[in-house]
């Protein structure tokens, strides 16, 4: 067989001096696959998980749309929540940092990840005050719900010295988020499903969107301080308690820099294009 | 909503052990201070060949929350 160099067939044995990259580099070829697209699909299967080929399809045009629309890189973690077991869905589709892992108690689907509300929680090993690429003037949150259950936080953590960082999509009419302030921002919500996010990209400025749409947009100062405890999906992480949780299935969730109105227009259009992929959408 | 109820000394042979490559044990208090895991049917299923199968033999009650703390 003719030595193609790179280009060597799939199936063919490494010859001496060869590096299993050169492997990563044809199968990213022969298949197509962005390169970050194929390293989550490998730390899935490391992690003993796996994935279908819609579910890479799918994933791969999402990273493939959000780096041509520059949100891609103001990403720390992004869970797309695919495969439907806890080894896939505790995997950072954006790195190999912040992998997850889950408590007793969650429900995996190929639509998506319900927790009970009460003590089940994803621990994404994210902490803010380790993440010297966001400030407290700098950070947004996102999740997407398509079954919602009465509760409170889908997600998020509460450090006094830092403030409060969490999604509740619905609660008493209203939606809540905060990012970095003791004391949270109500807005009249009737939408319980959808893309919700919470961000800050400008000094003392607070956006809340929900699929897209600005819910929220108002000048609201936040602590100087970054928090210093774990952010969890499911449950809020209180202090170090987890609690005030949320049933609601969780079909994706990122963590990671502030996103202009812009940026969450098209986050927003490249979450709804995956989800639609994979038959979840709401 | 039922779960397994745990002495002391069964939570602290469980609080955060791993069963699985992803997956730990958390246990939630009652309104009493009683322990109780709650699992979901994928847990049971997983648990179930392994050394830790002894906790699915546990006695099962209706967890009473206690009353939440105010949203901080």
């Amino acid at each position: 067989m003719p030595d193609f160099g790179s280009f060597r067939g799939f199936s063919e044995k490494l010859a001496q001096g060869q590096t299993p990259t050169q492997l990563g580099s044809i199968g990213s070829f022969v298949f197509g696959f962005d390169a970050d697209a194929l390293a989550f699909f490998n730390r899935v299967t490391t992690a003993g998980g796996s994935l279908s080929d819609t579910e890479k399809t799918a994933v791969n045009t999402l990273v493939v749309q959000m780096k041509a629309d520059g949100t891609w890189s103001l990403m720390k973690a992004i869970y797309p929540m695919v495969g439907a077991s806890a080894a896939a869905c505790s995997r950072n589709l954006k790195s190999d940092d912040f992998n997850g892992s889950f408590s007793t108690g969650w429900t995996f689907a190929s639509t998506g990840v319900n927790g009970n509300g009460t003590s089940a929680f994803m621990n994404t090993n994210y902490i803010q005050n380790n993440d010297t690429s966001v400030s407290t003037n700098d950070f947004h949150q996102s999740v997407y719900i398509n079954n919602f259950v009465s509760g409170a936080a889908i997600q998020g953590v509460f450090d006094p010295p830092a403030g409060e960082c969490l999604i509740i999509p619905l609660r008493s009419g209203n939606l809540t988020m905060n990012s970095n302030n003791l004391t949270d921002v109500n807005v009249a919500n009737a939408i319980s499903l959808g893309h919700f996010v919470c961000a800050r990209y400008q000094l003392n400025s607070l956006q809340y969107y929900i699929s897209g749409v600005s819910k929220l947009s108002t000048t609201n100062t936040p602590s100087s301080v970054k928090s210093s405890l774990n952010y969890y999906l499911g449950l809020l992480n209180n202090n170090g308690t987890a609690n005030f949780g949320s049933a609601s299935r969780i079909a994706f969730s990122t963590i990671g820099q502030g996103l202009t109105p812009t940026q969450v227009s098209n986050f927003y259009t490249a979450v709804q294009a995956f989800q639609t992929t994979l038959s979840r959408q709401v | 909503m039922i779960g397994y109820i745990l002495t002391p000394e069964q939570y602290e042979q469980v609080q955060g052990q791993y069963f699985a490559t992803d997956i730990f044990f958390n246990c939630v208090a009652d309104i009493n201070g009683v322990w109780f895991l709650m699992l979901s049917q994928q847990d049971i299923v997983i648990i179930a060949p392994t050394s830790w199968v002894w906790v699915l033999t546990l006695p099962q009650g209706e967890y009473t929350p206690p009353p939440p703390p105010p949203l901080p």
